[in-house]
């Protein structure tokens, strides 16, 4: 072939200096470099476990799990098995991800404008709270909290607020929506989604017609009015036909002579302590986020808002938010996939989040196996976000061009 | 004509108030009805927050765990009988600050710029006013205060030494440095057969100490490692790539927790049975690894946002790509993302609290345990975990604090 002597002695330059020469070897060497690392290890721990008898594989997911897990959202028994109980831990995780994830959103949104406030003393206070619980470990914060509701006075001598909120040292309970028979319920549900998309629907179709025609259309008033008559008559059918309605409000209510509390929904002192911790620590992070998304977002962009007449609140709205949007999701993101790996703390502060399932499980079971499986869980997690995070920035980016 | 006479009046004034204190105070709380409505709404809120506050820190709250642990809280179980073997080894991590101290005072001689200086004067200040803390001397021997106080000649001769004798380079400055970290290790550690350095096992640093060398190990190592990790995952090489890509994605898409747990129960069993293990050192492995991935992703943004005429113009103007990386793209897209960067070594220093997981005991879980087994201090549980907090606040408000100042000194964001 012509190309090898080329190769060799390419003008005078020796082959060992030729750029592809030069990649190719980088790639076999790095590859080689990590194959024969992974096979070491893998070898290394096959010999361990068989040496060792160190407990290995698999099979203990099918036995039983025979431990109590303090807070459950699925319904668990000591006698389900190991998969089932790390299902629940995963639930357990999701939960506290989720409602972390809309509680922090909210409360970052709020410190981040308030940061941005033309009002000296909101803008300061706003600084402060950001400095603090964002430059303070996580887990500092958790115990202060975990501690704090731990002094809060007993079930017996809790607070009550309005005859509607429990506060005490077990936790918060407060009034919360019960389906009275889950199929219609179910139903019901499924008609309230349906009222809500057609209430959006609605609404798009007559902004746009009001954006092309000026002529006033109501979006909001008529897409509102579409889902709630919908929602309503669902509701109201339902109620006739069942002869109760879908859901009906549960408040908590002293039960039983040892002051417990039964309805409701009550968020037990685990759940609540890590709520906290991560909504404060998050939102501080958030804040700075939204902060910075809003500065993005040119000085002319307003001030040709309000020189069009729009209200200060307007302008934010319908003019700087929408584009300090499109940079603030991508870390907005980021920070909801912090907030699901922070979860993991949860077993510091009692709250039976994935990881301190499994780091009970592994008392009984093979550590190994259990942590690649959880480990596997939250990858999928991250992959979870990352994915609405760019089904979502895809739709800001381009969708609003038309 | 009117014109002639305005023009030959003086400017009015602006009106009173406009201008001044209530000219500020109007435009900044009470410029609308809103406006007046959120600052009275706040400042109530702040004279209580204020109010509650300070009457709990001086009136309600009760220090003595404080008090109590003292020492604890910097060295963990480091000098207790068992660690010790009955010896006293107080000295050994004091030795180790004072090096640290030396070199601190060489980064201030060297150039003489204000950061550098209060840092180090921040540092050691407080070590030798801690000299005079009101413990009884059986408590806090005179050997202790002494070498405390041996912090201030520390700090004037390392700026001796960066004035007055040739170690007073960049280069030889952070070489010192490096030696004073594995000194302080050697010191910590201890080598078997040296009298009066006899071993101590790394179950029991702990304290502050054990928080400050695997953020200052994490530190140094993943801002390196990150910078590969970015340079490989923007390769156009696939092998390299591809492992740089799923390295960053596995270690970011897992809880720290998790890893620190990993490398305790997988890790040594990865490794040959007879090969020494070191349960400190997994920790510092997996924390500075976990750290490098986020810093690679920093790192990669800093690059993507470089304009591409900076790397065109270097390959024009006939630099390898090595030197186009290294000398031109690198150092702009560094400088670019510093924010991003010291957030990522101050989250670093925060995650050290999480080696409790592997029951290693730093400034935060020596505490914790401490009122779990002292039951009569847990009302008091809230003044530790607040002087904690206030103790990470300082060091990582220290951290963005000089970041800022370096951002200024590059010029960061000016035109």
């Amino acid at each position: 072939m012509a190309a090898v002597p080329q190769l060799l002695t390419y003008q005078g330059i020796p082959f060992w200096r030729h750029v592809r020469v030069i990649q190719w070897a980088t790639q076999v060497i790095s590859a080689v470099v990590v194959v024969a690392l992974v096979v070491w290890f893998f070898t290394n721990m096959v010999n361990a476990i068989q040496d060792r008898d160190i407990p290995h594989g698999f099979s203990f997911l099918s036995r039983e799990y025979q431990t109590p897990i303090g807070e459950h959202f699925l319904p668990y028994e000591s006698s389900d098995t190991f998969l089932y109980a790390l299902g629940v831990g995963i639930v357990n995780t999701v939960v506290v991800a989720v409602a972390g994830v809309i509680l922090a959103t909210l409360l970052g949104l709020f410190i981040g404008v308030a940061r941005l406030s033309t009002n000296w003393i909101v803008s300061k206070l706003a600084t402060v709270y950001i400095e603090f619980f964002r430059n303070v470990p996580l887990l500092v914060q958790l115990f202060f909290w975990f501690y704090i509701v731990l002094a809060l006075p007993t079930i017996r001598e809790g607070y009550v607020i309005g005859g509607l909120f429990y506060v005490n040292n077990r936790g918060i309970s407060l009034p919360w929506p019960q389906a009275s028979d889950y199929t219609v319920a179910l139903v019901w549900l499924g008609a309230a989604i349906v009222a809500l998309g057609v209430g959006l629907a609605a609404n798009k179709r007559l902004s746009r017609r009001e954006a092309r025609t000026g002529l006033p259309s109501y979006p909001i008033v008529v897409g509102a009015g579409a889902a709630i008559i919908i929602g309503g008559a669902a509701w109201l059918a339902l109620s006739i036909f069942t002869g109760d309605s879908p859901f009906f409000i549960s408040t908590p209510e002293p039960h039983g002579r040892f002051g417990n509390i039964a309805g409701g929904f009550t968020a037990r002192s685990g759940l609540l302590v890590l709520l906290i911790g991560l909504v404060m620590y998050t939102a501080s992070f958030i804040a700075e986020i939204v902060r910075a998304g809003i500065q993005s977002v040119g000085r002319g962009q307003t001030e040709a808002a309000r020189a069009l007449g729009l209200s200060p609140m307007k302008t934010l709205r319908s003019v700087t938010f929408p584009q300090a949007l499109r940079v603030i999701v991508p870390p907005l993101i980021s920070q909801f996939l912090n907030l699901t790996k922070n979860s993991s703390l949860g077993g510091a502060v009692a709250y039976s989040d994935l990881t301190s399932i499994a780091v009970t499980m592994t008392q009984t079971a093979p550590a190994v196996s259990i942590f690649m499986l959880i480990m596997a869980a939250y990858l999928a997690m991250s992959l979870t976000w990352s994915l609405i995070g760019n089904l979502y920035n895809r739709y800001i980016q381009y969708g609003r061009r038309n | 004509m009117a014109a002639p006479a305005t023009q030959a009046r003086e400017t009015p004034l602006p009106p009173r108030s406009e201008v001044g204190v209530i000219g500020w105070l109007h435009a900044n709380l009470f410029s609308t009805w809103y406006n007046t409505v959120l600052t009275v709404i706040s400042v109530t809120l702040l004279v209580l927050a204020l109010w509650f506050g300070l009457k709990w820190v001086f009136a309600d709250a009760d220090w003595t765990v404080i008090v109590e642990l003292g020492g604890r809280f910097v060295l963990g179980r480091y000098n207790t009988e068992a660690a010790c073997a009955g010896q006293n080894c107080f000295w050994r991590p004091q030795a180790a600050l004072l090096l640290v101290v030396v070199v601190l005072g060489a980064a201030w001689g060297l150039r003489g710029n204000p950061t550098a200086r209060n840092v180090a004067l921040l540092v050691a200040g407080v070590s030798a006013a801690f000299a005079f803390l009101p413990y009884s001397l059986e408590t806090m021997g005179w050997d202790v205060r002494l070498l405390l106080l041996a912090n201030l000649p520390a700090l004037a001769v390392g700026w001796a030494l960066a004035r007055y004798t040739p170690l007073g380079t960049g280069m030889r400055i952070a070489l010192m440095g490096v030696g004073a970290f594995f000194l302080t290790l050697i010191l910590m550690r201890g080598v078997a057969g040296v009298p009066g350095l006899q071993p101590v096992s790394v179950i029991y640093w702990g304290g502050l100490t054990l928080n400050l060398i695997l953020a200052v190990g994490g530190i140094t190592l993943s801002l390196p490692i990150g910078i590969a990790l970015a340079l490989g995952r923007r390769s156009n090489l696939p092998v390299v790539k591809v492992l740089c890509v799923a390295f960053i994605e596995l270690f970011r898409g897992v809880p720290l927790i998790t890893l620190l747990f990993m490398s305790q129960v997988l890790v040594p069993l990865a490794f040959p049975e007879d090969m020494p293990q070191n349960s400190l050192f997994r920790a510092a492995v997996v924390i500075t690894l976990f750290s490098s991935a986020y810093m690679a992703e920093n790192i990669r943004g800093g690059l993507q946002a470089l304009h591409l005429g900076q790397a065109e113009a270097a390959r024009a103007l006939g630099l390898a790509g090595w030197q186009t990386t290294l000398l031109i793209t690198l150092p702009q897209a560094v400088r670019n993302v510093i924010p991003a960067i010291v957030g990522q070594f101050i989250s670093l220093f925060k995650d050290t609290t999480l080696v409790y997981i592997i029951g290693m005991q730093d400034v935060l879980t020596i505490g914790r345990s401490f009122i779990q087994s002292n039951p009569e201090y847990l009302p008091n549980a809230p003044e530790l975990f607040v002087f904690v907090a206030v103790v990470f606040w300082i060091f990582t408000y220290t951290m963005s604090h000089v970041s800022r100042r370096i951002e200024d000194t590059l010029g960061v964001g000016q035109r």
